[in-house]
């Protein structure tokens, strides 16, 4: 077996006194879909922002492509094929949609016509492409997380790391919005998704990865995952959490 | 839609163009001195507008301290003239690498700082370079450098007879300031710069290596900003602290960008356009400028864009659909 | 240079360092309620200056008397900024911070042409008041009056704003609305009045500084720059928004132009004070007292 597109070595994260990732080991394999899913405060964020290279990790090491990228900079892990969006969107909001895209296409080229056709390309790719010369600043939410996608797309990444990109949608925006997940893969990106809501992730991952209090609770087929009695009192704890 | 694009840049040139020829000409017509002088000023402070809107629009890093690189323009050239027989020419040169030199010396600490902690800063640092120019007698300290009448010629950039030679300079240095804004615009830098003042983070993940843009957009503009502080040095040939290096220029470099539009490639030189000639003119009007009417026009000015168009003017002729029934 | 000059000079620096404090307080309290920094602070002061001013030259006020009139002016005149101008500047849709910026900086702009026009450029003093003129020794060490007391009354209003802060509802709303604006109109509160009452209060506050210093600086429509820059340097090193973080920033800022006299030039003394910012953001870039 080759090894994984994506590995994290015992991966601690600690702020202060909190322990926020402790001895986290996962991988994602080239193509795959991988779920990192788990309740609140789990430490998924933490370990999502520790692969973008947001932050070093207090221990541990992060390899991509068979190379240590523990301590690279996030702009430079783009340019090794990790790419990102955000849970709370982070549009170019004075920007209209295609010069968004164009930023990540940059990354490729500089070539600005050959930019510029990447960009129209992925925008067509993620359904926004009638959106292109509109201010991002006016698209709806669920075009704007579009947009996140299609922007870190145009970067040409091996692996897509995508943060609640499901979350909060309506029912039809959020089928769409698997639709379009599913179309990245079939291009042959990996792609790392964390998702807090279960419901949504299981029949997309091809693997899910459940953290609890820092550390991988269990990890295995989202079949086999959701019926795994620790991750069930993890969520029902956290429910209850929710509802006192 | 791409040959949209590619027509409206064109659609920018060659307006620059029919632009630029018609300011070429207008001094045939226009004989008036005071007038050719309000021409002169006008054509330099939208170039210098434009340097700053570089850093301050396109990159969003906003510079209240852009009075250092002019300052450092106009005594670079006139120290090196006055000291060493340098022509002007080559101390303007000089005078904008030793302006980038010192903004990205200046860029390593300040562009980790961010919002007001930046805006502060480059308000301070060029509070300090004043001070020291103030005290430094080598350069003339408070009392300044006469520039020495060599007679007129373009070796030496010196024209006692008119002032049409200047204004020609002047022209040439707000169209180059144009073509560059122009050129950066669609270039790698110019959509870096964007990101950059819209969401560093975001920049950051998507490859954009947001320091070395803040560096890029300053060296560019500082040097730009010099080359306008040597022409004002030769222009006006007298030089001292207080009429080179003060706040008061700062403000004046970001207020036609202000009006016409911040981040605009037009923005600078309508603002330029509008506010230099209405200040010089209500100035000559009203006698001196000690009764503070300059500053009533430009403060109210400033507010009143800041509150009612905060994309500047520009925005009444944009081509965009304005931001109407934006669905929340 | 002897011990006694470098005490003397200290000592000078720490009253005009807790000046400084009340100066920049207003600055930090409404920075600390709304994000917003004000750049026309250096004119409110100003402005203070010449209400002092006038009261003395038209009503024979001394301006230690003048100081509360002042300060209550300034209360209503903050307030009215606020209303008019800067509540409509936390509306803009995009560069919400630029659009602060330019617009605070362009009042200040027009608020010194205005007072070139109405008040003329030239140097205002107060020339006769209680205080002027007259200096007390301390074990050996010569004060003059007038800053002693202006250093004593920004003692007490610090004092006064704790108290204030703490104690009354409109302290606590204060308090409540700068830790979280949403949850505070939750609960009943109208954000506007907070804000509006809290320019009030931080323009009071530099009406009174306004006040004390006119009994001892001349006066000018300029002269409110260089104070400004000196106040953004204390809330700075307090960390922004910080009210006692002010209080001790400014008895740096006083020391630190106080030494830096004794061994540069008289022309260069704002040179340390520049240096310190700059030194302090470089190291921290939220300030000395400010979180994270």
């Amino acid at each position: 077996m080759t090894a994984p597109l994506l590995e994290t070595r015992g991966v601690w994260q600690r702020f202060g006194g909190l322990i926020a990732n402790s001895d986290v080991s996962i991988s994602a394999g080239a193509g795959e879909i991988v779920g990192l899913i788990g309740p609140n405060g789990a430490g998924k964020s933490t370990l999502f922002n520790l692969i973008a290279g947001v932050l070093p990790p207090t221990q541990g090491t992060i390899w991509f492509n068979g190379e240590d990228v523990t301590r690279m900079p996030a702009a430079e892990r783009c340019q090794r094929g990790i790419a990102r969006t955000f849970q709370v969107v982070k549009s170019f909001e004075t920007m209209t949609v295609i010069d968004n895209v164009i930023v990540g296409a940059l990354i490729r080229t500089t070539v600005m016509r050959e930019a510029r056709r990447k960009a129209l390309e992925v925008l067509e790719f993620c359904g926004l492409a009638g959106r292109a010369d509109v201010l991002a600043s006016q698209l709806i939410p669920s075009e704007k997380r579009r947009l996140e996608v299609a922007r870190a797309l145009a970067t040409e990444p091996k692996l897509l790391l995508l943060d609640e990109c499901l979350t909060g949608l309506t029912p039809m925006e959020a089928q769409s919005g698997v639709e379009l997940v599913r179309k990245v893969r079939a291009t042959g990106v990996t792609v790392l998704m964390v998702e807090h809501v279960m419901e949504i992730v299981m029949p997309l991952v091809d693997r899910a990865i459940v953290l609890n209090l820092g550390k991988v609770l269990v990890e295995g087929k989202p079949t086999e995952v959701v019926r795994h009695p620790e991750v069930i009192s993890a969520y029902l704890g956290d429910r209850h959490a929710i509802s006192a | 839609m791409d040959t949209t694009f590619a027509q409206r840049r064109r659609r920018d040139l060659i307006l620059a163009l029919i632009l630029a020829v018609l300011a070429a000409i207008v001094p045939f017509f226009v004989k008036d001195v005071n007038v050719q002088n309000i021409m002169v000023l006008t054509l330099m402070w939208a170039a210098l507008s434009q340097s700053w809107n570089i850093l301050s629009g396109y990159c969003g890093q906003i510079s209240l301290g852009h009075a250092l690189y002019f300052g450092l323009g106009a005594y670079t050239t006139t120290l090196l003239f006055t000291k060493f027989g340098v022509l002007p020419w080559f101390g303007m040169l000089g005078g904008g690498v030793i302006s980038a030199l010192i903004a990205l010396g200046l860029g390593y600490p300040t562009f980790r700082l961010r919002g007001h902690y930046f805006v502060i800063a480059t308000i301070v640092i060029a509070e300090i370079g004043l001070l020291l120019f103030h005290n430094w007698d080598w350069a003339g300290a408070a009392l300044g450098i006469d520039v020495p009448v060599r007679g007129d010629s373009w070796a030496k950039f010196q024209f006692t007879r008119s002032k049409l030679p200047y204004y020609y300079f002047a022209l040439v240095f707000c169209c180059v300031a144009w073509l560059v804004t122009w050129y950066l615009e669609n270039s790698k830098w110019g959509f870096w710069w964007r990101a950059v003042k819209d969401n560093p983070d975001a920049a950051e993940s998507l490859g954009v290596v947001v320091f070395n843009s803040k560096m890029g957009a300053a060296a560019i503009s500082a040097f730009m900003t010099a080359i306008g502080g040597a022409f004002y040095a030769q222009y006006v040939s007298y030089i001292d602290p207080d009429s080179v290096m003060t706040f008061q220029f700062s403000l004046l470099m970001a207020l036609p960008a202000v009006l016409g539009g911040i981040g605009t490639l037009w923005g600078p030189v309508l603002g330029a356009v509008i506010l230099i000639p209405l200040t010089e003119l209500t100035r000559n009007y009203l006698g001196g400028s000690g009764r503070g009417v300059d500053l009533i026009l430009y403060g109210a000015v400033i507010v009143l864009i800041s509150l009612a168009r905060p994309e500047g003017l520009i925005g009444l002729f944009s081509r965009k659909p304005a931001s109407k029934g934006v669905p929340q | 240079m002897t011990a006694a000059t470098i005490i003397q000079s200290l000592a000078s620096g720490l009253l005009m360092g807790l000046l400084y404090g009340l100066i920049a307080v207003g600055l930090a309290l409404i920075f600390g309620l709304m994000d917003v920094t004000n750049f026309a602070h250096g004119e409110f002061l100003m402005l203070a200056m010449y209400g002092a001013f006038f009261l003395f030259a038209f009503f024979a006020v001394d301006p230690l008397l003048a100081a509360p009139l002042v300060a209550a002016g300034m209360f209503v005149f903050g307030a009215a900024i606020y209303l008019l101008i800067v509540r409509f500047a936390m509306r803009a849709k995009a560069n919400i911070g630029m659009v602060q910026i330019f617009t605070t900086f362009g009042l200040a702009i027009l608020m010194r042409g205005l007072a070139q026009f109405f008040f003329t450029p030239d140097y205002r003093s107060i020339p006769t008041s209680w205080l002027g003129g007259k200096t007390v020794s301390l074990g050996g060490i010569f004060l003059p009056v007038p800053q002693l007391v202006g250093a004593l009354i920004s003692v007490a209003a610090f004092g006064a704003l704790f108290f204030f802060i703490k104690k009354t509802d409109f302290g606590r709303a204060l308090e409540a609305t700068r830790e979280d604006a949403g949850a505070v109109a939750l609960v009943g509160i109208d954000k506007n009045k907070v804000f509006a009452l809290g320019w009030g209060l931080g323009s009071a506050l530099v009406g009174l500084a306004g006040a004390v210093m006119a009994s001892f600086f001349y006066i000018y429509p300029d002269v409110g720059a260089s104070f400004a820059l000196i106040a953004y340097v204390t809330v700075a090193l307090g960390g922004f928004g910080s009210v006692f973080g002010a209080f001790a920033g400014g008895i740096i800022v006083g020391l630190v132009e106080a030494s830096t006299a004794l061994i540069l030039p008289p022309s260069l003394k704002s040179v340390g004070i520049y240096a310190v910012y700059l030194l302090v953001v470089f190291i921290r870039p939220r300030g000395l007292f400010g979180s994270i």
